[in-house]
């Protein structure tokens, strides 16, 4: 019955329009990066800096170096918008359009309700990262050859793998990118359960995202850096740094995994509280 | 098949209902008057664990709500005003998707219901080409699909046009009457409440004022409608001779015990007082209803 009722949920939700807004503004922000890293100084820039660091370009200019390059930014910015839009959705915008009650005119529990909706959400949190990941090694596919691995986030990574190697460390930054977008789907969740707007809940949603990640960079919050959820984000990344920092990867995840399941436990309880109204 | 038992709600210290009791047995067709902001559909939410009770105890099919929703609702299908649906999605799907937080349903069950419901034929175009007939028909059919013994309609008429309303009516008696559903419905619509329900539960600001059942309404011999060339004069002349006890509106009176309309006819003709007409008044809801909300200085 469970199966049946997130394969009906997964249904609405992929049923709706927007839910396509992410997958649609992804590929834009996509072809618009491919074609500026391939067209403008951005290439050569990179290849000054491989060059200055011993390496030679040519090697390493690739598929998978440029689908890094095109993730980093639109994991930053565009991805808590769209995964907060759809988490943020997920109870508020059937509370909004009355659906909600006529669900709950039947036997199921609040709690279980809310389970099926939450797993959808992270069904989708992770067809979106997989989504943006398959169409960033497709399209850089079109304009670059299959070679060697660079990636560069300053402060976070700077390596060289072999292609066998960097399609390995992708896929684990696919993975862990895929809890990021469970996170964020969570948290907007979480406050689609209380009794607001959906766009209220997307909103406070992404302040609670932005405001971590603005105190994360002021120097003062350095020593307490591992408070923010921001900063656990950033294992996706780490995961190229040659070795991976495999406990410091996995205390993250922990981390990550132990704040998705608190934003739907205050999800549920607030939602189990409330009186449901037209 | 609904109980409930000096239930109380109170949203934020202001009280929507209060020590509100009533019974509803198999095979009724119940129905909750009252305005707009009354507690009917508060009401209606705490009988599907919607709304959770400030006090008091809500047993549906026999279940606590509150400690037993599951069981309770098992066979309970549900109405509310405005019908909504995924509109992006089929009618056949909506009810797929509604089911499956009842129990396993079959195709066979949702073809049968969207059949009964008249909805053969559409049931694969998108919802947002329904009209607002066949939403109601499409809630209808969701409401239908677990099979219920338990119907509980929140202002059914609401929205719909005269025929819409008629169509509405006519498929409340034949649930009752081929599916022998027992049937709460709420309504600020006298007329509708008056041609559905059997038995009636007034509410007022959250309590209930009074419960009674239709028939005994329309029963109800009190009151007696009097024309004649002065009713004033008539009134005084039957009140002097002990033949009533009351008047009201310029035309109607109220008999003293032991007499009849034949004898205020005899009495008002050996008079001069011209008699152009003397019958029992048969009261509808609406005068009931009028006569319970009506403030006690208006009242005659």
């Amino acid at each position: 019955m469970f199966l049946a009722q997130l394969k009906n949920e997964l249904w609405k939700l992929f049923g709706k329009k927007r839910t396509y807004i992410g997958f649609g503004a992804f590929l834009l922000a996509q072809t618009a990066m491919l074609c500026a890293f391939k067209y403008t100084k951005w290439q050569s820039d990179f290849e000054k800096l491989l060059n200055g660091n011993g390496y030679l370009a040519s090697e390493f200019i690739s598929v998978l170096t440029v689908s890094v390059v095109m993730l980093i930014p639109q994991i930053m910015l565009l991805m808590p918008l769209y995964a907060t839009l759809v988490g943020g959705d997920l109870v508020a915008k059937e509370a909004e359009d009355g659906t909600l009650r006529m669900i709950l005119s039947r036997p199921i529990s609040r709690v279980r309700l809310l389970f099926v909706k939450w797993s959808a959400g992270i069904i989708f949190a992770i067809a979106l990262v997989l989504a943006l990941g398959l169409t960033a090694m497709s399209f850089a596919s079109l304009l670059f050859p299959w070679k060697g691995m660079f990636v560069f986030a300053p402060g976070q990574a700077f390596s060289v793998l072999t292609a066998h190697e960097g399609l390995v460390r992708f896929i684990f930054s696919l993975l862990f990118m895929a809890v990021n977008a469970s996170v964020m789907v969570s948290v907007a969740f979480m406050f689609s359960c209380f009794n607001m707007k959906p766009a209220a809940a997307t909103i406070l949603a992404l302040s609670f995202l932005f405001l971590s990640m603005v105190m994360e960079n002021i120097p003062f919050f350095d020593r307490y850096e591992s408070w923010f959820i921001t900063h656990h984000f950033k294992c996706w990344l780490l995961i190229f740094r040659d070795p991976a920092p495999w406990s410091q990867i996995c205390q993250s995840e922990i981390i990550l995994f132990a704040v998705s399941a608190t934003a739907f436990v205050i999800g549920a309880l607030a939602f189990q509280v409330r009186d449901i109204k037209c | 098949m609904i109980e409930l038992r000096n239930v109380i709600k109170k949203f934020a210290g202001r009280i929507a209902v209060d020590d509100l009791s009533f019974t509803v047995p198999r095979g009724e067709i119940f129905g909750l008057l009252g305005h707009n902001g009354a507690g009917k559909s508060t009401a209606i939410g705490m009988m599907l664990g919607q709304v959770w009770p400030t006090g008091g105890e809500v047993k549906v099919c026999g279940h606590d709500v509150q400690s037993n929703r599951r069981a309770a609702l098992m066979q309970v299908g549900a109405i509310f005003e405005t019908p909504v649906f995924y509109d992006y999605l089929s009618g056949w799907r909506n009810l797929e998707i509604l089911s499956t937080y009842t129990a396993p349903t079959s195709k066979a069950r949702i073809r049968e219901v969207i059949e009964w419901v008249g909805l053969t034929g559409r049931e694969q175009s998108k919802v947002r080409t329904y009209s607002h007939g066949m939403r109601s028909r499409l809630a209808l059919a969701q409401a239908l699909l677990p099979k219920p013994e338990l119907l509980i309609l929140d202002e059914p008429g609401d929205g719909l046009d005269p025929e819409g309303i008629h169509e509405m009516r006519q498929t409340i008696l034949r649930l009752q009457r081929e599916l022998g559903l027992t049937i709460l419905l709420s309504s600020h619509l006298l007329n509708e409440v008056e041609q559905l329900c059997t038995r009636i539960a007034v509410l007022q600001k959250g309590n209930k004022v009074f419960e009674v059942n239709v028939a005994d309404v329309k029963a109800a011999r009190g009151r007696v409608a009097l024309k004649t060339n002065n009713f004033t004069a008539a009134a005084k002349l039957l009140r002097e001779r002990g033949l009533i006890i009351a008047m009201a509106e310029e035309r109607f009176i109220t008999l003293a015990d032991g007499h009849s309309t034949a004898d205020v006819t005899q009495a008002l003709v050996s008079a001069g007082i011209a008699v152009e007409g003397v019958w029992q008044h048969e009261q509808t809801v609406e005068d009931f209803y009028m006569s319970l909300i009506r403030p006690p200085a208006a009242k005659n």
